[in-house]
């Protein structure tokens, strides 16, 4: 009982204090959120009952959680906002926005509890459409109520894409790659210089999309091909020197000249030192070619266009919403499948023991590529979207920053498992994207209110205190961090997978649970392993 | 024709594609041969020049690739920190400098008494900051995966970074960083030219010669200092008690340990001799070049790991190798071929090495653990 009421007291106060720094409508949408969130971990613990017997027991975590919620956001309403100088909001939306935050906290906290009553297959169902149900009405929602976070989240779920393609790579196959930022460059690229003015190209966007897939597949082959022999942290540090290479080529890729070197200064040179004339002429395949625009970028790109909705552009964020949802949910089944395939299992196998792997007729190599490949599949898929969607791609976007970026989705979430990773991705990016300016904003209204006034006799504290107090300059900082944290007290993430989590806690304790049941070796396997060999 | 000439006619063979397919694709990414040979044509002593270059910097890279060399010869992880320590070396040096007003005096006296308490400054400072990211990021992870302490150390690496971009817009602490926000590159005086100028020194050694070359005083002190810490080094992981040690927990922890070492003593004095040094590689760094960035360790670290790897990773002599033959790799790279390919190619150094010869040059001294 204790416990679930603390439970509630938890999700209350992150709810809340987020409604404390966002104000005005964010409190329903918070509200919603954190209901979904309790109810989920409220019932995961428990047996199943009938189903109001759990809705009972439930409803007093449910109002802790909801009654903290309002507080927070009224304390916010009536004496933080006019403190800090934002301005008033109407008394009809400070009554509509925390009733629905209230009711919705409370209604969606107990749909999860009363869902978890039901037969598992009903609850199964029931979940889906209660996701569904909240993610086709989040960016009408969000319209509606003028919070425009679309436009941010539309960044996440691109990550959310990227932090999928690296688990592959990193959670399923266990390779550490530092350099993931290289496929997503090449996918961007790709559908840059297919799909705009600078080289006249303009192929539609739904055949871009899968040529920037193909494309860093095939890189990720290439690049895999000489270096997946190498061990872990070797592996590492050659991916890393790739992911750096390849935003420093498209960076100077703006005059290219190829010139045939024999025709060109080996035969004339030749002749020249034997003191003849130069008979061959030049053959010079291209002349100070811009390919990829450097640092001015390449912009802008071509849009998608629909039937029925058009050409998508800026101004709409919703068909671009519902574009990388589709992508993501495409991408969730494809991994799905691709992680019970015996390739899956393969690159667990590979990742548990290469060694033992290999004897069982696994070919380390192969497998090793095609995860590469895979991973960067996605990520090629994610890039040809973030270049439409931006309409504009720049090479500082795809440096090393970018590939941690990405690892931190995945290992906050959980190496390994997919849901996680997608959780990960949405609370990493979302609190950089919407959290952080908030929170400046937040800030700098507290700070220009109070402390900095009282400073008015120092002007150099007072420069040093207002350059200083600004969250989003902390945000690399803020995901180094989170690596090392989430290393040290949680190496298996928020949503772990129970085999990753045992292999990351090394031999410091808990007790070796029996193989999960997906790892039976059919005896089709066998004779394959005896055929490759 | 027997099997060996076979091999060798088709490794030759390979060598021809490969040579071909680099002076096609070569020019692209700088390294254009005629234009090389043009440049050399011109002034040929460019070529002494940029190898002086070259060996000052490798110098500074030699001592930045001892502390990665030490660290994953004692616990085989490859601190990805250590870059950013040797950025933490630059700004708090820079900073000690300013606070002492070094930096706009042009008294000989304060300007010697100055630099030499950055020097111990940095050194102090980069010594426990590396021996806090020990304590805090890797010492509980040295049982667990061997993933895990690299992306710890990733992270930490990324948090040193961070934390220098917000060193570098503290202009209320050092006002020469101005108002330009972290992310612009800092000006780090050329304090030993004025020094030197001060005294009544002609700062270019060649300068009477008429040969043309710039051999100064900065290029020389920068040789002397890193040599004689190298071979402070090398006599005290010699000839100490404390250097047995070290070399008895690199051969194997486990043994040391049961021959009554404390393990964790001797990689905590691990960690804080490479910071050390990466800490005087700093100050020389910000002196000889005179920039201070909060990016540097990044691309300054990647080059001494490469240097290490180079070598032979946890082979001592094979990062003081490495380190200059990747100074004067980059030296040449920046001179002959284009600047800002410089990274690209040693990037490609570093992935060719990893890929053709893991074990480097001089062989790792650690035995295969995979």
């Amino acid at each position: 009982m204790l416990k679930n009421i603390r439970l509630g007291i938890t999700f209350g106060i992150i709810a809340g204090f987020l409604a404390f720094i966002f104000g005005g409508w964010s409190v329903a949408v918070l509200g919603v959120l954190c209901g979904v969130g309790l109810g989920m971990a409220f019932s995961s613990g428990l047996k199943r009952q009938a189903p109001l017997d759990l809705v009972r027991q439930a409803l007093p975590t449910a109002a802790t959680a909801s009654f903290i919620l309002l507080i927070l956001s009224l304390v916010q309403n009536f004496i933080i906002a006019p403190a800090i100088g934002q301005p008033p909001a109407s008394t009809d939306i400070v009554v509509q926005s925390n009733l629905a935050g209230v009711l919705g906290g409370l209604l969606f906290t107990l749909i999860p509890v009363y869902l978890h009553g039901l037969s598992e297959r009903q609850e199964r169902i029931g979940r889906l459409v209660l996701l569904a149900v909240i993610i086709v009405a989040f960016p009408f929602v969000d319209n509606f109520t003028g919070l425009y976070w679309v436009a941010q989240v539309i960044f996440a779920l691109i990550f959310v894409i990227l932090g999928m393609g690296l688990n592959i790579v990193v959670g399923y196959a266990g390779l550490l790659d530092l350099g993931y930022a290289a496929f997503f460059a090449i996918g961007a690229y790709t559908t840059g210089i297919l799909d705009s003015s600078l080289h006249h190209i303009f192929l539609n966007f739904w055949l871009v999309i899968w040529i920037a897939a193909a494309m860093a597949a095939c890189f990720g082959i290439l690049l895999g091909a000489p270096t997946l022999r190498l061990r872990g942290d070797y592996l590492a540090i050659v991916t890393l020197g790739f992911g750096e290479i390849i935003p420093v080529v498209f960076r100077n890729l703006i005059k290219v000249t190829i010139e045939e070197p024999l025709t060109c200064w080996i035969i004339p040179g030749l002749q020249k030192l034997f003191g003849s004339a130069s008979t061959v002429s030049c053959i010079v395949i291209t002349k100070d070619l811009n390919l990829t625009a450097g640092e001015q970028g390449i912009n802008p790109i071509g849009r998608p266009y629909l039937p029925g909705i058009g050409l998508f552009t800026n101004a709409h964020p919703i068909p671009w919403y519902f574009l990388v949802i589709a992508i993501i949910l495409l991408s969730i089944f494809v991994i799905n499948r691709l992680r019970e395939s015996r390739l899956g299992r393969a690159w667990m196998a590979i990742r548990e023991d290469e060694l033992a792997a290999s004897q069982m007729g696994i070919d380390p190599v192969r497998t090793k590529l095609l995860a590469f490949a895979m991973g960067a599949t996605f990520s090629g898929f994610a890039g040809a979207f973030y270049g439409a969607y931006i309409s504009g791609i720049f090479p500082d976007v795809f440096d090393f920053s970018a590939s941690i970026l990405i690892l931190c989705t995945v290992i906050l979430g959980g190496i390994g498992n997919i849901y996680g990773v997608i959780v990960g991705g949405l609370v990493l990016i979302n609190a950089d994207r919407l959290f952080l300016p908030a929170l400046k904003d937040f800030l700098s209204g507290l700070l220009h209110s109070t402390i900095l006034p009282a400073l008015s006799n120092y002007p150099t504290a007072q420069a040093a205190v207002a350059e200083n107090a600004n969250p989003i300059l902390y945000r690399y900082l803020l995901f180094g961090l989170t690596l090392v944290i989430m290393m040290a007290v949680r190496p298996e993430g928020l949503i772990p997978n129970a085999q990753r989590r045992m292999e990351l806690h090394g031999d410091e304790g808990t007790p070796a649970e029996p193989p999960s049941v997906e790892q039976k070796p059919s005896p089709k396997a066998k004779t394959a392993g005896k055929v490759k060999k | 024709m027997s099997e060996k000439t076979k091999t060798i006619l088709r490794q030759i063979l390979i060598a021809i594609v490969a040579l071909y397919i680099i002076f096609l694709v070569g020019p692209i990414a700088g390294f254009d041969v005629p234009s090389i040979a043009k440049q050399i044509q011109a002034g040929p002593n460019q070529v002494i020049q940029f190898l002086i270059v070259g060996v000052a910097n490798g110098a500074i890279l030699a001592i930045i690739a001892l502390g990665y060399t030490m660290v994953y010869g004692i616990i085989e992880l490859i601190n990805f920190a250590h870059g950013d320590v040797y950025m933490f070396g630059v700004f708090s040096s820079l900073t000690i400098l300013s606070l002492t007003g070094t930096l706009t005096t042009k008294d000989p006296a304060h300007l010697i008494w100055g630099i030499l308490l950055a020097l111990v400054g940095a050194i102090v400072f980069c010594a426990a900051v590396n021996f806090t990211i020990e304590r805090l990021a890797y010492r509980r992870l040295r049982n667990a995966s061997r993933l895990a302490p690299l992306i710890s150390a990733i992270g930490m690496s990324f948090t040193l970074e961070n934390l220098g971009l917000i060193w570098a817009q503290q202009s209320w602490l050092v006002p020469s960083f101005g108002t330009t926000g972290g992310a612009s590159q800092k000006d780090y005086p050329d304090l030993l030219s004025r020094l030197f100028q001060g005294l009544g020194y002609n700062v270019n050694l060649l300068a009477s010669t008429g040969w043309g070359l710039r051999f100064t005083i900065k290029d020389l002190l920068v040789i002397v200092i890193a040599g004689a810490l190298m071979i402070g080094l090398r006599l005290f992981i010699q000839r100490t008690s404390l250097g047995k040690a070290m070399r008895a927990t690199a051969q194997n922890r486990d043994a040391a340990k049961m021959m009554g070492i404390d393990i964790d003593r001797v990689i905590s004095a691990t960690f804080m001799i490479g910071g050390g040094l990466a800490g005087a590689a700093g100050l020389m760094d910000g002196l000889y070049n005179g920039t201070a960035w909060w990016f540097m360790g990044f691309r300054v670290g990647l080059f001494a790991f490469t240097a290490a790897v180079l070598g032979g990773i946890g082979n001592i002599t094979g990062a003081m190798t490495g380190g200059f033959i990747i100074g004067i790799l980059a030296s040449f790279s920046d001179g002959f071929l284009d600047s800002k390919w410089t990274e690209a190619w040693i990037f490609a150094v570093l992935v060719l090495i990893l890929t053709l010869r893991p074990t480097g040059l001089f062989g790792e001294q650690v035995g295969e653990k995979a």
